[in-house]
């Protein structure tokens, strides 16, 4: 870990006994931690409330913890099924948009195609193209892929957004030396592409994934329109048709939210290394 | 067309990327462009009915004065819906990354808080929030009980769409904080020791180092932040549903005139109609970012 360019207390402060700087910045952190926190903490204060405690006091601290709400949550919804739905979807459609996002931007990035410069432009217009949303279900209800997982993985993964051109960028920072000394030791393209690029880039490929991963998991709007069978929603699609049927039964409500949470948690205590130190950043030079 | 391609084979180069270029051509870009061509016919939601040209008349329905009140109020709140939470997101991002760069204590851990709503979804974040601000028996509304006031919070006209714009910088503001800390580790420590050789205050040094300094990272959180609130009525839509005039933006105009805001009861809606909404939020979308992405790089290269 090298030093990071962090503020320093100035010198004539130092000696002071308490300094204004850090109580100022201890009661920042601790609003920022309340800030966040205390909306989780309240929903599992919800959650263990049976309705009769709910009813009695709907914003105190729970007393008598109760579960009741967990089994029926977990009886009525099917969360599991739209966790593994979602999984699918995220992690089909995201793989899908950074491969294509890596084939398009190399070639484009080194100029070995004609007119990339226009694809340089192309991959902006991208992000900027109408809501497309009418098209898309109408395109999927011709080609028969209307109702599939298929067809809803195939929309979602040609949605790359800035892939392209946070690739592209990166690219540059691989010196095109390297890809003459591979040619010259015979390596072909696909294996050069797949085998030096990539490792090198890879702070910016999973930053493109993780993008990508972000608006699929996200997304509600489009699997509504596409895909009309309940059993193929994604989670957040799952939950929300879930609220719909027990408006107002808030401890139920919130146990379901803690049920799709938990596991979500769970896998970002061990995944937000990856998530979010280089990853995210590294593919923008600041 | 700078340096000739060193590799054997030119073709295996191309069919990688014309493979990618067809299936973003098949799945984005064709129905994008088919957004405009349908816009002139009186397509629908049920296939296989007949579809007929229809010239402009789905746009000038659009500006008819049976819709044009609906239709300014979605443009209107479109606009401050997008303004606002990037713009506030990017300061109050700022400010998190400025604090969570100094060296304290557990730093990993408050980085990794501010960036899980991202992970918990649209749907977790509304119910989370709908849970809060419910009018009857929230914590929310006991603080406004407090002042003499019971509002309806997603309910009442003035507060809604507020509300879900705070929403909104509550769950994506991490992924402007991860971006800016990753500027923030850029700047050398050697601008900061200089600046305070020169005495600057604290104030002085977050305005003339660290943010232009952090100028690159703006840009790209502010081209971020525009496309993700133009596209992103996914939570107007879980805290607020499809057809509330408070939070009606156009994005969620295009959903409910095309769908009638949800799947099983729009298969007869006027689709067409619906894209040329679409069309009209494209340019308003074009005009803005051009404008905006013209005066950051300006400022960048001034810097």
């Amino acid at each position: 870990m090298s030093a990071r360019p962090g503020v320093r207390p100035r010198r004539s402060r130092r000696a002071k006994p308490l300094r204004p700087a850090s109580f100022s910045r201890a009661l920042s952190v601790l609003l920022l931690l309340l800030f966040y926190l205390f909306p989780l903490l309240f929903l599992l204060n919800t959650a263990l409330k049976s309705n009769a405690a709910f009813d009695g006091n709907p914003v105190g601290l729970v007393t008598r913890p109760d579960f009741g709400n967990f089994v029926t949550a977990w009886d009525r919804g099917d969360f599991a099924a739209y966790i593994g739905n979602s999984v699918v979807y995220t992690g089909a459609a995201a793989l899908m948009g950074t491969l294509v996002s890596v084939l398009m931007a190399f070639p484009v990035s080194r100029g070995y195609l004609r007119g990339s410069r226009w694809w340089q432009l192309a991959f902006v217009l991208l992000l900027f193209l109408p809501n497309a949303i009418i098209t898309q279900f109408q395109l999927l209800l011709r080609l028969g892929l209307y109702d599939t997982q298929l067809g809803y993985i195939l929309i979602m993964g040609a949605g790359i957004g800035v892939g392209p051109i946070l690739l592209s960028g990166y690219f540059k920072s691989v010196p095109q030396e390297l890809d003459e000394a591979a040619a010259m030791d015979g390596v072909s393209y696909w294996r050069y592409l797949f085998t030096f690029v990539v490792p090198l880039a890879s702070p910016a490929i999973a930053t493109v994934f993780i993008l990508q991963a972000i608006g699929v998991w996200n997304d509600i709007i489009l699997a509504t329109i596409l895909l009309p069978d309940s059993s193929k929603s994604p989670l957040t699609l799952g939950l929300f048709a879930f609220q719909g049927t027990y408006t107002s039964q808030w401890g139920l409500l919130a146990a379901a939210t803690m049920i799709v949470a938990a596991p979500l948690v769970a896998a970002y205590v061990f995944l937000q290394r990856y998530l979010v130190s280089g990853a995210l950043g590294g593919a923008v030079k600041g | 067309m700078a340096a000739g391609f060193p590799f054997p084979r030119r073709g295996s180069m191309r069919l990688t990327f014309g493979l990618g270029a067809a299936f973003i051509g098949v799945f984005a870009l064709a129905p994008a462009l088919a957004v405009l061509v349908l816009s002139f016919t009186d397509i629908r939601g049920l296939p296989f009915l007949p579809v007929n040209w229809v010239g402009l008349q789905n746009y000038a329905q659009f500006f008819s004065s049976g819709h044009l009140d609906y239709n300014l109020n979605a443009i209107k709140n479109t606009m401050v819906y997008a303004v606002i939470s990037t713009a506030v997101q990017i300061v109050v991002a700022l400010g998190i990354a400025v604090l969570l760069n100094q060296r304290l204590r557990g730093h990993t851990f408050y980085r990794a808080i501010v960036f899980l709503p991202t992970i918990l979804g649209v749907t977790v974040t509304g119910l989370i929030w709908s849970l809060i601000f419910n009018p009857n028996s929230g914590p929310a509304a006991s603080i406004w009980r407090w002042f003499g006031s019971s509002p309806a919070f997603f309910g009442d006209q003035h507060m809604a769409l507020g509300l879900v714009i705070f929403v909104q910088i509550w769950s994506v503001v991490g992924i402007s904080v991860v971006i800016f800390l990753a500027g923030l580790q850029g700047i050398p420590a050697e601008l900061y020791e200089s600046a305070d050789i020169d005495g600057a205050n604290g104030w002085q040094r977050l305005r003339l180092v660290t943010v232009p300094m952090l100028a690159p990272s703006v840009t790209a959180t502010v081209l971020l932040g525009i496309v993700a609130s133009l596209q992103n009525y996914q939570l107007a839509y879980v805290l607020t549903g499809p057809n509330n005039s408070a939070t009606q933006l156009l994005s969620l105009a295009i959903f409910s005139q095309g769908f009638g805001g949800s799947a099983t009861s729009g298969l007869a809606q006027s689709q067409g109609y619906a894209c040329a909404i679409s069309m009209v939020q494209f340019v308003i979308v074009a005009i803005a970012s051009f404008l905006v992405m013209t005066y950051l790089k300006r400022r960048e290269a001034r810097l």
